[in-house]
């Protein structure tokens, strides 16, 4: 490669190992450093309130579980109507524990990392179920298995006791090195804690889309009569990327637990896999960095409503609750107005901004 | 190096009889073209040895492998590739992302191998780029390697669709009218690859072709198959003189 990797113009690339690199240009490299720093570092100076916080903390766990439908429905192309109740699996993994074993037991408390990694476990379990289907269906019938999971999963936790009929599971409180995580650092250690996973399973999925199981997914999103012809089993390879999704589900169920000190129904309802789903969409669905724009977005706009609502109730005082009218319907705009006029969501403007970048000094 | 030999194959859809006790053997290194006129089934067949179809009577086997009911996927892993007649290409993706797709289960990584990616998975997909961008030198198509396959002129899409057959390494490869809606040039081009495919590469190839002058030129043993039946068999001099052959291709008198 030449000696100036700051700029992509008039670069070339001149072994198969440099064109491999995540960041090909220093400057690439030291935006995202940068970003990954400010990320970590911003708490340290700067104090959000309880409230933003949970915000913040909220919407990272959103990315987890995003990252994971982008890969069945972004990468493999199947819709995934269910996507909630895999993080229900995850958050209900933990509280069926605490359920057994006490709230405070040392397993929940101290062991919580493994308990993050088993409730993904148990998502990817679940996942590779509801995508057995994906054997014999195809396209909207595969839709409608992950849509019935989410129906059966919610009347499954209604249902039973041991899941206090979908009512609050409590959870205790973790412990860290410094001993047991306290009210008022609750807020910045699961924000630490979501921004840890994010970053490892968001470097993990990049890997795996430049290796053979990353590929396969989109082969089969793609043609998948070529796919097989290329050796690959179609029904499987969609199995596979319900299970990853699954797993990505699940971490982000188990983080969820966690922040809320607390595992509801209410949680992982069938208005949590569409809002998912919105998000994956307004982010880009088939990029990785989309499953970071849509929650951020979607979140954003969720709080915009919430004051705007505010501040009309002021004005129009007899309407009642706007709120709650409001959300659905500029929820729907949203994902209406970015269907129609960019599909390929926020990554996309991205996308065209990186792209200017990557010419520079030339302009087209 | 084993023949590939298929014995008494009948295919039905619905009523209509596509292939009836069909019989056939192409021997270990060499060209053998299907010819026949239009619908005469040498698609159905070839689906038929890669798994796309099975046949409701009849036997196929390469070596001490029975592929009659195999998938597509296992047919593939047993070394048998196939290029497509109506282009079965990843049409969003480059020309480099097609090969690399066909090198799928020649990867040795596992799963958690890729996640961390550096390390083992790292070097097996270095040197897969490697094979990938010998495929590329050998069918000619270094000036589209990072083209979005969508975008090219058909007869290099063709070519793709050969090219990403051929990475799979095969050692059987079916060829459907790999030439057809070709101008001269890139017919000229192909019958090239053909041939330094069989050399070079060492595989069997059973080509499917309209161009009675390219099949005549270089395959080694002819079948003919007319509505689903096999009307001829033989070196392309034997083909040439065989009275329902000349039939079928000129009409009765
Ligand atoms: N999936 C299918 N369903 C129903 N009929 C089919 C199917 N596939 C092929 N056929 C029929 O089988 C017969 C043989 O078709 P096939 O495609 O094998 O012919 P071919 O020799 O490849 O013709 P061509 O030279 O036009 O490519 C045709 O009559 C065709 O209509
Ligand atoms: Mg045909």
């Amino acid at each position: 490669m030449s000696a100036n990797r700051w700029l992509a113009t008039g670069n070339f690339f001149t072994s198969y190992r440099e064109e491999q690199r995540i960041f090909f240009t220093h400057l690439d490299r030291l935006v995202f450093v940068a970003v990954l720093v400010l990320l970590f570092a911003w708490p340290l100076f700067f104090e959000l309130s309880n409230k933003y916080m949970l915000v913040v903390n909220h919407t990272l766990i959103a990315v987890v579980a995003v990252m994971g439908l982008n890969i069945v429905t972004g990468y493999a192309g199947l819709i995934s109507i269910g996507h909630a109740a895999f993080v229900g699996v995850g958050a209900y993994t933990v509280a069926g524990l605490a359920t057994t074993l006490g709230d405070s037991h040392k397993l929940i408390t101290h062991a919580w990392p493994l308990m993050i990694v088993l409730s993904g476990g148990m998502g990817a379990l679940f996942g590779a179920f509801v995508g057995l289907p994906a054997l014999r269906l195809k396209h909207l019938y595969l839709a409608i298995a992950t849509l019935s999971f989410q129906m059966i999963f919610e009347w499954v936790i209604h249902f039973m006791g041991f899941f206090n009929q979908g009512q609050t599971i409590y959870i205790g409180r973790v412990h860290w090195l410094t001993g047991e995580v306290g009210r008022s650092s609750h807020y910045v250690f699961w924000y630490y804690a979501s921004l840890v996973v994010v970053v490892i399973t968001g470097f993990g999925i990049r890997n795996l889309m430049r290796t053979r199981f990353g590929r396969c997914l989109i082969a089969v999103r793609d043609n998948d009569r070529a796919a097989d012809a290329m050796g690959m089993h179609p029904g499987l390879t969609k199995v596979y990327a319900f299970a990853l999704a699954g797993f990505m589900a699940g971490l982000a169920g188990a983080l969820h637990a966690y922040l809320y000190r607390g595992v509801g129904i209410e949680s992982f309802t069938l208005h949590h896999s569409i809002t998912y789903l919105a998000m994956a969409i307004v982010g880009g669905l088939g990029t990785l960095h989309g499953a970071f724009w849509g929650p951020a977005a979607i979140e954003f706009l969720d709080i915009q409503v919430e004051h705007l609502s505010a501040w009309a109730a002021q004005i129009f005082p007899a309407q009642g609750n706007l709120a709650t009218a409001l959300r659905p319907f500029s929820f729907g705009l949203v994902i209406v107005l970015f269907l129609m006029f960019e599909p390929r969501g926020i990554a996309n403007w991205w996308r065209i901004a990186r792209s200017y970048v990557k010419l520079w000094p030339f302009r087209y | 190096m084993h023949p590939l030999i298929i014995s008494d194959v009948t295919l039905t859809f619905g009523g209509l009889k596509a292939l009836s006790g069909v019989a056939m053997r192409f021997e270990p290194g060499t060209i053998t073209s299907i010819i026949g006129p239009n619908g005469a089934g040498k698609t159905s067949l070839l689906n038929c040895i890669s798994g796309f179809y099975h046949p409701d009577q009849g036997d196929i086997h390469y070596g001490d492998q029975r592929l009659t009911d195999a998938a597509p996927h296992q047919v593939a892993k047993m070394g048998i590739a196939r290029a497509f007649q109506n282009l079965e290409l990843f049409r969003g993706m480059t020309v480099l992302d097609n090969l690399l797709l066909a090198r799928h289960s020649k990867l040795k990584y596992n799963l958690l191998q890729a996640v961390v990616f550096i390390g083992k998975a790292a070097r097996v997909e270095a040197e897969n780029r490697r094979t990938v961008e010998e495929v590329i030198d050998f069918m000619e198509l270094e000036p589209y390697r990072k083209n979005t396959v969508g975008t090219l002129s058909y007869g290099i899409q063709k070519r793709v669709e050969v090219a990403r057959a051929l990475t799979m390494e095969p050692q059987v490869l079916l060829l459907d009218e790999p030439m057809a809606g070709m101008n001269i040039e890139e017919k000229e081009d192909m019958v090239r690859f053909v041939m330094d495919i069989q050399k070079e590469r060492n595989a069997t190839i059973i080509l499917v072709e309209h161009d009675l002058g390219v099949v005549m030129d270089i395959s080694d043993r002819i079948h003919v198959l007319d509505f689903g039946e096999m009307i001829g068999s033989g070196t392309p001099a034997e083909v040439a003189r065989n009275p329902k052959v000349i039939e079928a291709y000129i009409g009765k008198e």
